[in-house]
């Protein structure tokens, strides 16, 4: 390790989970500067989304650590991870179904809302304050993915379309402004255009949020190729490759992974 | 205390234990099979046992032999749960699959209490303890101070060998086989061909009948039954399935009898509140949920994020 | 949807349904004949079914949520109407005040298994605990008799936090199993203990509140009315209260945080939400509004009794809410109202109640899982 750079915002050494003797994770190493966008490529079933749910709290690691903003995450509860400024998206879309729009995205706002019962039960005043300041916050970001979802903000999210559910998932995931962002697999169960249309909202969410770092998941190599400044490939676990896409995709072993698979 | 009554404790705990085993054995199946509680078990078990109870009145013009008889009662009861448990499975399980887990859950429990005021109201007689006939041979062998009753010893043979039947018949036959795919893995038993809906029935069915046999044995055990007596024995049965890890039957049978050990411990050791036997059972029940929530034996993860 | 928005709802339709429900309350109320009862127990369906059939129900829901506010109190205003008409018979006022009680502890329950999808089937028992907390109290304490109400709330809230550790720690099946072997347990408890009575319980004597003693007939100018009236204003309050704070709740971002984790722990706990929290927060507030309505119970029944307070009446509890829509504080009180009343007033289905809200329950459950009255989507704030 050279001693030049400053830390990256996010530093994992040696991450290790194994479900049931099965090593879903293998002393994995990845970092993620302030503002880079960095790929997480690999067949099914290499650790791509276990990576994403160990870095997030939902399974415990069995070895390793997460360094974010200096200090370790590993083991630490999905809550405190979250409000260390790590927020992420879903592979199967986890959106509330039955809740409007704004319900949606207000949920990931919890670390910017008052939750104390007294005010929200009795200080009805200072939540209206709040609540409509909130509806402000929902309608700009909303406006950044969709303009036209700004003003069906109170209708379920049950009747729309994949690609407004994914612009909602990004939506949840950005309005507490994390400092990293997690998405996995945002074109899942999308059309080419849908896809194409969605990165275009992430790179514009990019350029407005430059000191974003994102980590994606993604099986569209298109996409990896458009919007990361980096990639690793993980294959069993483990991470066979790191690199711009180019360098990646010339890599021998990781044209051997992929044998089969689309590349 | 002496070694005689200990002796009667610990056969009183068996014969409690093969009941709660059995109860729990169909949890697990069910469980296994489809990934749902039905909560309408216990009470099936007491339907089974009414069953045996109405197959016997209705029998008893026909000067049957004490063993006859039974083998004639056991038997409605048995194939009658078997059916009963199937046509459970078909109209108010599997409509549900798709619908929250909790939905099932509150329907079978719905199930359970239709199934409990069905016999209260429309059993003659039904709101009242029944008494249940004694079929089973009396002698006892006198060993010291405790006697071994052949009934209790019959009973509990008859429910080894259920188990062991049940074993035999998951390990060794194609229907077996094909519960035990469906309960690894759902898909892969479907797409290798396993009609699933087939599968899920018969299992609801032999788990139903095995709450039958319990439900019988239960009548002859206490010689008394009654409309309410399936709650008890499901909200334990499950209890037991939960402490042995649902979805292994090795675990649920030890559920079974360690409940029925702790059960059979409190009432020695605090005798004076022998009437407190009920909140002391349901009180363990609370505790090992509080303690150990996902049972001794390590359910599988499921959930897939 | 967004069409609706530009003119708002006419009070008109909401106004005269309130009016037609209210006298047709009066009527069954009145009944004495069981073919009278029967007779509008049917016009009452079929006019329901007509006007589902016929599209008029959702005109009428938009009138209603358009002036929410002045419905409140006109709702009030009928419930007082009602009351006020059969001021001096003992046995409707009795039963309004069951209808009002069992309300607001299907509000609790709406609270906890509605909202946190936090499953409770021991109701019955937390209802219990505050009828025996204000019989123990009222009979060995001189505690103020609203002080006893309260501390019956209390008493519930606490029991139900014995319960916390397993709740928290389960989920779906499990907190399930635990509530309803809660449940067995309380009435096996009550039932042996001594102390409490055991199975003729304990009787308890009438209510004082500020040296008023609620159990004597008041005489106000030429009128005799019942001495239930003044429980009927405490029940009446105490639904008020209840009512408005589960409204308040819902349309906060409590509401929204309960919502969350019973929709989808792992991504509501990824956002930061406690998801242990919020369901101790909603089991401890729903049990809380039980007790208080079991505490009112037992002053206004004068006596209680394990009998009361079984697995199940806590799954009468658990189908108000499925025949109601989860969720939904209307939808809650109206199924309690049906629930309380018809089974009261035709002898007929009295024995055969549990079966048959078994039934129901059960097709609902198959055929309208979102119950009779569906949650709509929440407001915070009146538009």
């Amino acid at each position: 390790m050279t001693n030049v750079a400053p830390a990256p915002l996010l530093q994992v050494e040696g991450l290790t989970k194994t479900f049931g003797g099965v090593l879903a994770l293998d002393a994995l190493a990845l970092s993620a500067g302030s503002g880079e966008v960095v790929g997480l490529i690999g067949p099914n079933g290499s650790g791509k989304t276990t990576f994403f749910n160990v870095t997030t709290g939902i399974y415990k690691p069995d070895a390793g650590s997460i360094v974010f903003k200096g200090k370790n995450l590993a083991g630490a509860s999905p809550q405190t991870i979250h409000r260390a400024g790590i927020s992420r998206t879903f592979q199967r879309s986890r959106l509330s179904l039955p809740l409007s729009i704004f319900d949606n995205i207000m949920i990931g706002a919890h670390t910017r809302r008052f939750n104390g019962l007294v005010f929200n039960l009795v200080c009805r005043g200072a939540f209206k304050h709040e609540y409509e300041r909130m509806v402000e916050a929902a309608r700009a970001l909303l406006k950044v993915f969709e303009p036209e979802l700004t003003d069906r903000l109170f209708e379920p999210v049950m009747g729309l379309p994949m690609i407004d559910r994914r612009r909602i998932e990004i939506c949840r995931a950005l309005i507490s402004e994390p400092s990293l962002l997690f998405l996995d697999e945002p074109s899942a169960g999308m059309t080419h255009e849908e896809t194409h249309a969605l990165m275009d909202n992430i790179l514009r969410v990019r350029a407005v949020h430059s000191s974003l770092a994102i980590v994606i998941v993604e099986h569209q190599m298109g996409v990896i190729e458009r919007i990361t400044d980096r990639c690793a490939v993980l294959n069993f676990g483990r991470k066979i490759a790191e690199g711009t896409y180019r360098e990646v995709a010339g890599n021998a072993e990781v044209q051997e992974a992929y044998l089969g698979a689309e590349l | 205390m002496d070694a005689g009554l200990l002796a009667q404790h610990v056969m009183n705990g068996l014969m409690l234990g093969m009941m709660y085993s059995l109860v729990a054995v169909g949890f697990t199946l069910f469980f296994g099979v489809l990934d749902v509680i039905k909560f309408s078990h216990g009470d099936v078990l007491m339907v089974g046992a009414f069953a045996a109870l109405a197959a016997y009145t209705a029998l008893a013009g026909q000067a049957l032999s004490p063993w006859l008889m039974l083998l004639a009662i056991l038997a409605a009861a048995v194939v009658a749960m078997g059916l009963l448990g199937m046509a459970i499975a078909q109209a108010f399980v599997l409509p549900l699959r798709t619908a929250p887990a909790l939905n099932t859950l509150l329907i079978t429990l719905m199930l359970g209490t239709a199934l409990r005021e069905a016999v209260r109201l429309f059993y003659p007689q039904g709101a009242n303890p029944k008494p249940f006939p004694a079929l089973l041979p009396k002698a006892s062998i006198d060993m010291g101070q405790f006697n071994l009753r052949a009934d209790n010893a019959i009973m509990f043979a008859a429910g080894i060998l259920s188990i062991v039947a049940l074993q035999l018949f998951l390990k060794h036959t194609k229907l077996g086989l094909a519960i035990r795919a469906v309960a690894q893995d759902e898909e892969t038993a479907r797409t290798m061909g396993i009609n699933f809906t087939m599968v899920v029935l018969i299992t609801f069915g032999i788990g139903s009948a095995l709450a039958a046999f319990a439900g019988v044995m239960n009548g002859l055990y206490y010689n008394e039954i009654n409309f309410g007596m399936g709650l008890l024995l499901g909200v334990i049965g499950f209890s037991a399935a939960i402490v042995g890890g649902l979805g292994s039957i090795y675990g649920a049978i030890l559920g079974g009898f360690l409940f029925a050990a702790l059960q059979t411990i409190g009432a020695v050791a605090v005798p004076f509140a022998s009437a407190y036997k009920d909140v002391f059972a349901f009180g363990v029940v609370i505790l090992i949920m509080t303690i150990k929530p996902t049972g001794l034996i390590r359910e599988k993860i499921s959930e897939r994020v | 949807m967004a069409r609706e928005q530009g003119k708002r709802a006419s009070i008109l339709p909401g106004a005269a349904v309130l009016a037609v429900v209210t006298a047709y309350v009066i009527a069954i109320l009145g009944a004495d004949k069981q073919n009278t009862i029967l007779i509008l127990f049917g016009a009452g369906a079929a006019v329901v079914v007509l006007a589902g059939l016929f599209g008029l129900l959702k005109p009428i829901g938009r009138s209603f949520a358009a002036h929410e506010t002045a419905f409140n109190w006109l709702a009030i205003l009928a419930m007082l109407l009602i009351a006020g008409v059969f001021r001096e018979e003992h046995f409707v006022l009795l039963l309004l005040v069951t209808l009002m009680l069992y309300a607001v502890a299907a509000l609790g329950l709406t609270i906890q298994f509605g909202y946190a999808g936090v499953v409770n089937f021991a109701g019955a028992s937390f209802f219990g605990i505050g009828a025996y907390t204000s019989a123990v109290l009222t009979v060995h304490t001189a505690l103020p008799h609203l002080a006893i109400i309260f501390l019956g709330g209390v008493t519930a809230a606490l029991a139900g936090a014995i319960l916390l550790p397993p709740i928290l720690r389960t989920s779906g099946h499990y907190a399930a199993v635990v509530t309803i072997a809660f449940a067995l347990l309380f009435r096996s408890f009550i039932e042996v203990n001594d102390v409490l009575g055991g199975p003729q319980g304990l009787h308890l004597p009438g209510m004082q509140v500020f040296g008023w003693s609620f159990n004597d007939n008041i005489t106000v100018g030429r009128w005799d009315i019942s001495f239930y009236m003044s429980y009927f204003l405490l029940s009446l309050a105490l639904l008020i209260f209840a009512f408005g704070l589960v409204q308040r709740l819902e349309r906060s971002w409590i509401g929204l945080n309960f919502d969350a984790l019973r929709l989808d722990e792992t991504a509501a706990s990824c956002f930061g939400i406690g998801v242990a929290r919020w369901k101790a927060v909603a089991f401890l507030l729903g049990n809380m509004l039980i007790g208080f309505a079991g505490a009112v119970s037992g002053m206004v029944a004068g006596f209680v009794a394990p009998s009361n307070y079984t697995f199940a009446d806590s799954l009468i509890l658990v189908s108000i809410l499925l025949l109601g829509g989860i969720g939904n504080a209307w939808g809650a009180i109206v199924a309690t109202a049906f629930v309380v009343i018809v089974p009261e007033k035709l002898q007929t289905i009295q024995e055969y109640r549990f079966l048959l809200y078994a039934v129901m329950v059960i097709l609902v459950l198959l055929f309208q899982p979102e119950g009779l009255l569906p949650r709509p989507v929440r407001r915070y704030f009146q538009s």
